[in-house]
Formats: structure tokens, sequence, C-alpha cells
């Protein structure tokens, strides 16, 4: 069973499991190929900040259009050109706290993040927990409140139980995150 | 002298739009977590414990809030922010 993240003197710290790890290690990825449309991951930041999208259209998939959503609800024509200015920005910067993710939960345990890790942990989860509420219908505050109902009485091989159990997981996680976080914010500035 | 109607139609802020303020919205969703909205609109807008806690609430409550007011141009740049956090954020005209 993991152990919460905690900030400690050496940075923010979590022990997971093998299990957890490689079951964070595949949701990452699978997020991340999610992302994918098909550039260069390590072009030039500078490029992809000014990088324009000119097909960039509300993606099909309601998941990855959660994760790019529309910026502006009444104004077609103002949320498709934000769209084709920062989709792809957008795209690599979560891809790239994705793989920062990944890339500390190749080395040694226990997780030890910098200021910078545990940032892309912080969104990185989120947008996990983005992926996986869209594919369990979760769209409203009462739909959460009917899979936690529904959650209890699935059959251990629904695959919702298990895609319910991970999400419980990831959700737990990330608050232990955002409180460690949380401490600093106000140590920080008190 | 322009009648109060007049007055209002040649307003400079219609003419050039620069006063005319804009907003960032970020509207509720049961995915975000409520520490985590409230720790995003401290970190990034630099708001109060306080004050980012009540946003945090009218957002659940009320389902919207606005965050942030300004430009279009600095308005569209806070919307990208939220989207880099996941969060559910659009920005329109104030009316």
């Amino acid at each position: 069973m993991a152990r919460r993240f905690e900030r400690t003197r050496r940075g923010v710290t979590a022990r997971l499991d093998v299990e957890e790890r490689e079951l964070l290690d595949d949701l990452l990825a699978e997020v991340g190929v999610l992302l994918d449309d098909g550039t260069e991951p390590d072009a030039d930041p500078l490029e992809a900040m000014v990088g324009i999208s000119e097909g960039a259209r509300t993606p099909e998939d309601p998941a990855l259009a959660r994760l790019l959503p529309d910026a502006a609800r009444e104004d077609p024509e103002a949320a498709a050109e934000f769209r084709r200015f920062t989709e792809r920005g957008l795209r690599q910067r979560k891809r790239e706290a994705l793989a920062t993710a990944r890339a500390t939960l190749a080395r040694p345990a226990p997780l030890v993040l910098d200021a910078a890790e545990a940032q892309a942990w912080l969104v990185a989860l989120n947008d996990l927990r983005l992926v996986l509420a869209e594919r369990l219908g979760l769209r409203t505050d009462s739909d959460a409140e009917r899979l936690l109902a529904e959650a209890e009485e699935m059959a251990a091989d629904d695959p919702r139980a298990w895609m319910s159990a991970v999400y419980d997981f990831l959700t737990w996680l990330q608050e232990t995150l955002v409180t460690a976080l949380t401490d600093e914010l106000q140590r920080r500035d008190p | 002298m322009a009648s109060p109607a007049q007055a209002e139609e040649l307003a400079p802020a219609d003419l050039t739009g620069l006063d005319v303020p804009w907003v960032t919205i970020v509207w509720n969703d049961p995915v975000n977590l409520m520490s985590y909205v409230s720790y995003v609109f401290q970190s990034y807008f630099g708001y109060s414990r306080e004050k980012a806690e009540k946003l945090m609430r009218d957002v659940h409550e009320a389902g919207r809030a606005v965050v942030s007011t300004g430009t279009r141009e600095q308005m569209e740049r806070d919307t990208e922010a939220m989207h880099g956090y996941g969060l559910w954020a659009t920005f329109a005209k104030d009316s």
C-alpha cells in the first residue's frame, strides 16, 4: 500500500509499491499517447510556443476534449482561433509533465521529487484523473455520487470496478500531493 | 453637447475596445479536487488562501466563477494556463 506524498527536507517524497509504480507508469504512458498529435515531443519549445496548428479542431474523443477544451462558449470563431494558436503548446506541455513524472518512476525508490518534478506530478495526476473520469462517464457532481454508490455493488471482474478503484487511488494520491504543496505555499508566503 | 445616448455610442472604449474588460471563467466539474483548484488559484494568480478558497467555493456552488479580469490578451493567457492545470476555463467579454 502506498504511503502518501510528504514534504521532507529532501523534497516531496512518496513510497509506492512496485505494482503501483507499474500502474502509474502505464497510465502516464497511455495519456501521453492520447495527447500525441504526431509532432516531435522534443521540438524546440520556442517553436512549440509560436506553433500554430491550422487543422486543430475540438477533439472527437471526449477525454481528449476534456484535456484540450474549447476556450470560448459563445464564440466558436474565437474558440477555434485560440485552439489554432495554443493547442500544440498545450499538448506539448502536458506530454512533458507526463514524461517528467514517468522519468522519476524509473529512479530507485523511494520517489523523491524536486519542485519542478512535484509540479509535473500534480498536473499529470490531474490529467490522468480527467481521462479516467470521462471514461467512467463522470461529468457532473451527481454522476460522481452515483458512481460512488454503484462501485460498491459492482462485481470484482467488472472493468468499471477496476477503473473506479484506480480513479480513487489517483484521487487520494493527488490529494496528498496538493496538501504537501499547499503547506509549502503557506510557508513561503505566510 | 451630445445626449447621454450619443455619448455612450461614441465612448472611446467602444471604438478601441481597449477599456472593455474581459474575464476568465472557471467552470465546475466533478473531477478537480477543491484543494487543487484552490492551490492553482493561489500559485498561478498569487491570490491569498482566503480569496482562492472563496473563488473555489463559488465555482463549486454557482457552477462558475470569474477568476480574473483584464485585456483579452491577458484573459487568453490565463485561460491557457488554466487548461494547462486541467481546469475547465473560458474567456469572454465581460457583460
